[in-house]
């Protein structure tokens, strides 16, 4: 058994301080302690991109870090993407161009796409193919996923 | 589909999920539950002499730890999902437990299983088991397996034959000797399958109180998959319930939980939830594969191009077995049945091997055996056509069946519903443009750029009922109105990404008069009677016992309005929740008033009809069950819709690196009626994707020694966003007579296609080369050899 550590983090800006197993990976934190299970687990090895969030404002796949690493920092997951119950323009856009099949890779995908967005704000489809290849969706072929999120970007720039 | 129907795919459907709060297995976590984790074997073929579980008992946080011997007793093996054997057949049925009793046949065959407080320290345990183990030869080529020395699996059978079928259909001496010319093709399929995004995983409560074993689990099938692990837990299957919360995708990989058992079984040994969460090279391991076939062929033909018969061998390598940890078996005989596909031929007879060999075990993959069939077909087609320097094109309108033979017996027995092919595949080139792109290949080559045009066509036969299986074909739906006027739909066809609730809401609000925002999709669990979503037969059976059900409630609460606006019954409709007469705008009750009058005030006596009343039938609910009228008489016509679907690709092979990038891709399917377009077009663009990464990158490769290299995604090469091209899509509709809604089943037609259109495309642009293809995944190193050996 590995000791305990204590660590405070800002998570969709609420503040939480807790004392976690220095093994413990950031993906299981956020899921089983704080109960945030939106975020997913498709590999834990860094290669499906399915557990993606948002660490100090940039999108990381919270199965390569371990909880401590994250002591000290701000961390946004899918749940706290919507602001005051209005959706982001991303998750509407998956919605409307049915780039949900199901579901597993919708938090990642949402996720980096978001950081996408932000840097990028006049991505083209190219760009888009290429930041989300590190998130595998095994349903939709991507096609719907890549237009959900051309369309958010239109929206975002406006 | 109308904005209503779109609001609700989003608010019920999708919202959960882009919000994060969709529940799947993993998100579950009861009090006091318990994490497991499983041992496999690290040898492929072994003897087990010992296990050793002390040192990893003392880690503290262990709980408990159980092996094969030890479980033996107490439970029964795993049940078998097909026996064909009763047909005639030569098919064996091995004895398999959850956990390896003496031997091991495959790595990653579950040895021991682990119970702890934390998924951590499960782990942990997973390190200081010590197995002792007694290596024995390993097998993992099916034609090595077929010799008379080969090391067997199976002691007892005295060879590594599963499955042996030979199947004859036509006169096949006959037709070849009215042969012009016969050609050879050769076929191999690479090992591959489904791997959902989301692990295996599953969660079984059982409490004692109740004596009832709860177990949630991403599965396709629950009220299925309730009577595997009764069956080996030993258990009523009253006292087991699985129920199903949001799927991470399904495949056919999500068919049979053999694995899952053994959480199961833990649960009810120690009475506490546990919760089993696979690894993803695990997964890799253990899950089932699929493919891994190898077809020699002889094809007859007319000089003119048209096919009379084919005849040869056919080996698929079902790894350690195929009909007890999944149902991978039986596709040995859609594999041979398909080859026909949308043409007339004479004959065929094939010697079909099911091999066992020390790899994973065999299951289903979208596609199940139907794509093996289609794909021999379309080779053979392609061949020919460059034989009698015809178009692909052109040997297809040849050989065609035509839309007035329908409905088509084909000579395999199966009884093609209806279709166009001609038109379908008219369409494809156009779509594609297939002129243009011909030219701009000569301009091109000129420049030594070298593209190359693919395509294939497809049947998909859908919708099996399959007898002495797991695949009967049951299903059944029940419809009620509730009194606060909501509609609850009872379906077992499960929502593991296909939108399937939204095409059930649909057809509900269409044939009932209601609003969608009022009607609640029950799914998922294993009380409802019926077998869900594989052989996509979701639209067939799932969709069309809905639609009875709903007519029937219909017709009961038309009956009831009729009494209560004394009213003419044929004067009724239902719009948005309204009974109205059509002559009396004044009469008029909503169905929630209906509802409550019947149920409560004033109640049955003085809302039902005296019929209803004398035959007991208060409830405002209706139960229906489908099945497949094409499949009563026959047992060779297994399948009740046949789609059919023609893609054509542009694609450029880089010559230095052997590279093929797919420039264009295009599809035309024939899915009979649309329900629920967008879900449609989603269906095609996942399954191109997933036909296009079988052929070009997806693999798993055992070596000599049984061990399997590719355990991760990046090994395996699932494709990327930058693998996939943009698709085209376009329809035509040749309503099916069968179905309740005239739509067809299409789940599968679009992986089935990608493949020989990818294979043709290749060739055409490596014309000049002479490059022939018998064998995929085409990454890059194989076709970069295939140039060398002719340059
Ligand atoms: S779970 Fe983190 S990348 Fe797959
Ligand atoms: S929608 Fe299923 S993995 Fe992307």
């Amino acid at each position: 058994m590995s000791k305990k550590v204590s660590i405070t983090v800002k998570v969709n800006g609420e503040v939480f301080k807790a004392d976690v197993e220095s093994r413990m990976l950031l993906i299981d934190f956020l899921r089983d302690v704080l109960g945030l299970t939106g975020t997913k687990k498709g590999c834990d090895e860094g290669k499906c991109g399915a557990c993606t969030i948002l660490f100090n404002g940039s999108a990381v796949k919270s199965c390569l870090m371990f909880a401590v690493q994250a002591d000290g920092s701000e961390i946004i997951t899918i749940e706290g993407l919507s602001k005051e119950g209005k959706l982001h323009p991303l998750q509407e856009e998956f919605m409307k161009n049915i780039a949900i099949q199901c579901g597993y890779c919708t938090a990642g995908m949402i996720m980096v796409a978001y950081n996408l967005l932000k840097l990028y704000p006049k991505i083209n489809e190219d760009e888009i193919r290429k930041g989300i290849s590190g998130n595998l969706c095994r349903c939709t072929g991507y096609v719907n996923i890549v237009k959900a999120i051309l369309s958010a970007a239109h929206r975002c720039e406006k | 589909m109308s904005n209503k129907i779109e609001d609700w795919r989003k608010r019920e459907r999708d919202y959960p999920i882009v919000t994060g709060k969709a529940l799947y297995t993993n998100d579950i976590n009861l009090p006091n539950m318990l994490y497991c984790t499983i041992l496999g074997s690290n040898y492929a073929h072994a003897r087990i002499k010992s296990i050793n579980v002390n040192k990893a008992l003392e880690i503290p946080g262990v709980i408990n730890i159980i092996t094969g011997a030890e479980l033996m007793d107490k439970i029964n093996p795993l049940p078998t999902n097909s026996d064909y054997s009763k047909l005639g057949w030569h098919w064996r049925i091995p004895k398999v437990y959850p956990l390896a009793i003496d031997k091991v046949r495959f790595v990653g065959e579950p040895i021991a299983a682990i119970v702890a407080t934390n998924s951590y320290i499960a782990e942990d345990a997973l390190e200081m088991i010590d197995v002792e183990y007694e290596p024995l030869p390993v097998v993992v080529n099916p034609e090595k397996a077929m010799e008379k020395d080969a090391p067997l699996l199976y002691e007892e059978w005295g060879d590594n034959i599963q499955a042996y079928i030979k199947f004859i259909h036509g006169d096949i001496e006959k037709s070849f000797s009215k042969a012009d010319k016969v050609l050879r093709v050769q076929l191999k399929e690479q090992r591959y399958s489904g791997f959902p995004i989301e692990p295996r995983c599953c969660v079984a409560d059982y409490d004692e109180r109740r004596n009832e074993l709860r177990v949630w689990l991403p599965n396709q099938t629950p009220y299925q998959s309730r009577r595997y692990i009764a069956s080996v837990l030993n258990m009523p299957e009253s006292h087991v319930k699985v129920i199903v919360p949001n799927v991470g995708g399904g495949f056919g990989n999500r068919i049979v939980p053999y694995k899952e058992v053994i959480p199961c079984i833990l649960s009810l040994i120690l009475k506490k939830p546990i919760k089993w969460f696979e690894s993803r090279r695990e997964n890799f391991l253990s899950q089932t594969h699929q493919r891994d076939l190898k077809w020699d062929v002889e094809a007859a033909f007319k000089n003119d191009g048209r096919i009379l018969s084919i005849r040869g061998r056919f080996i698929m390598d079902y790894g350690v077995e195929g009909t007890n940890r999944d149902a991978g078996s039986p596709a040995i005989v859609p594999a041979v049945r398909s080859i026909p596909s949308a043409y007339k031929l004479e004959a065929i007879q094939i010697d079909a091997y099911g091999v066992v060999t020390n790899k994973a075990p065999y299951g289903a993959y979208r596609g199940y055996g139907k794509d093996k069939g289609n794909r021999l077909i379309e080779r053979v087609l392609n061949i020919a056509a460059r034989e009698f320097n015809l178009s692909p094109e052109e040997i297809r309108f040849k050989n065609f069946i035509q839309p007035n033979e329908f409905p088509y017996r084909q000579i395999t027995g199966y009884l093609y519903d209806s279709g166009n092919y001609p038109k379908v595949l008219k369409r494809a080139l156009q779509l594609l443009n297939i002129e243009y792109w011909r030219e701009q290949q000569r301009l091109l080559r000129e420049r030594n750029r070298y593209i190359g045009i693919g395509l294939a066509f497809m049947v998909e036969p859908a919708g099996a009922s399959i007898p002495y299986s797991i695949f009967t074909g049951i299903e059944s739906a029940k419809v009620s109105l509730f009194t606060d006027g909501s509609i609850h739909v009872y379906s077992n066809t499960i929502d593991i990404g296909q939108h399937s609730k939204v095409a059930i809401v649909s057809v509900v609000a269409e044939n009932l008069g209601v609003k969608p925002e009022d009607i609640k999709v029950i799914m998922g669990d294993s009380d409802i009677v019926g077998l869900g979503p594989w052989s996509s037969r979701g639209v067939i059976y799932g969709i069309s016992a809905v639609v009875k059900a709903t007519k029937a409630l219909k017709l009961k609460i038309l009956k009831v309005a009729a009494k209560i606006l004394n009213e003419n019954f044929e004067n009724l409709y239902i719009k948005d929740g309204v009974i109205y007469s059509k002559s009396n705008s004044e009469k008029q009750i909503s169905i929630r008033d209906l509802a409550n009058r019947v149920y409560f005030f004033p109640g049955p006596q003085m809302t039902l009809t005296q019929d209803m009343l004398e035959k007991g039938e208060t409830t405002l609910e209706a139960i229906a069950s489908w099945f497949s009228p094409t499949t009563i008489k026959e047992l060779s016509s297994v399948y009740t819709t046949f789609c059919c679907g023609a893609d054509a690709a542009v694609i450029e092979v880089d010559l230095e690196t052997g590279k093929v990038k797919v420039l264009k891709y295009v599809a035309v399917h024939d899915v009979g009626k649309i329900i629920d377009l967008a879900s449609v077009e989603a269906q095609v663009q996942g399954g191109i994707a997933q036909g296009i990464g079988g052929v070009l990158f997806e693999e798993l490769i055992y070596n000599e020694d049984g061990q399997l290299l590719t355990t991760t995604f990046t090994d395996y090469l699932m494709p990327t966003a930058i693998d996939i091209p943009e698709i085209e899509i376009d329809h035509i509709e040749t309503p099916s007579p069968v179905t309740e809604t005239g739509a067809k089943g299409m789940g599968e037609g679009p992986i089935i296609i990608p493949p020989e259109v990818i294979i043709s495309a290749v060739e055409d642009a490596l014309a000049p080369f002479k490059v022939r293809i018998s064998e995929t995944p085409l990454k890059p190193e194989r076709i970069w050899r295939l140039l060398k050996c002719v340059t």
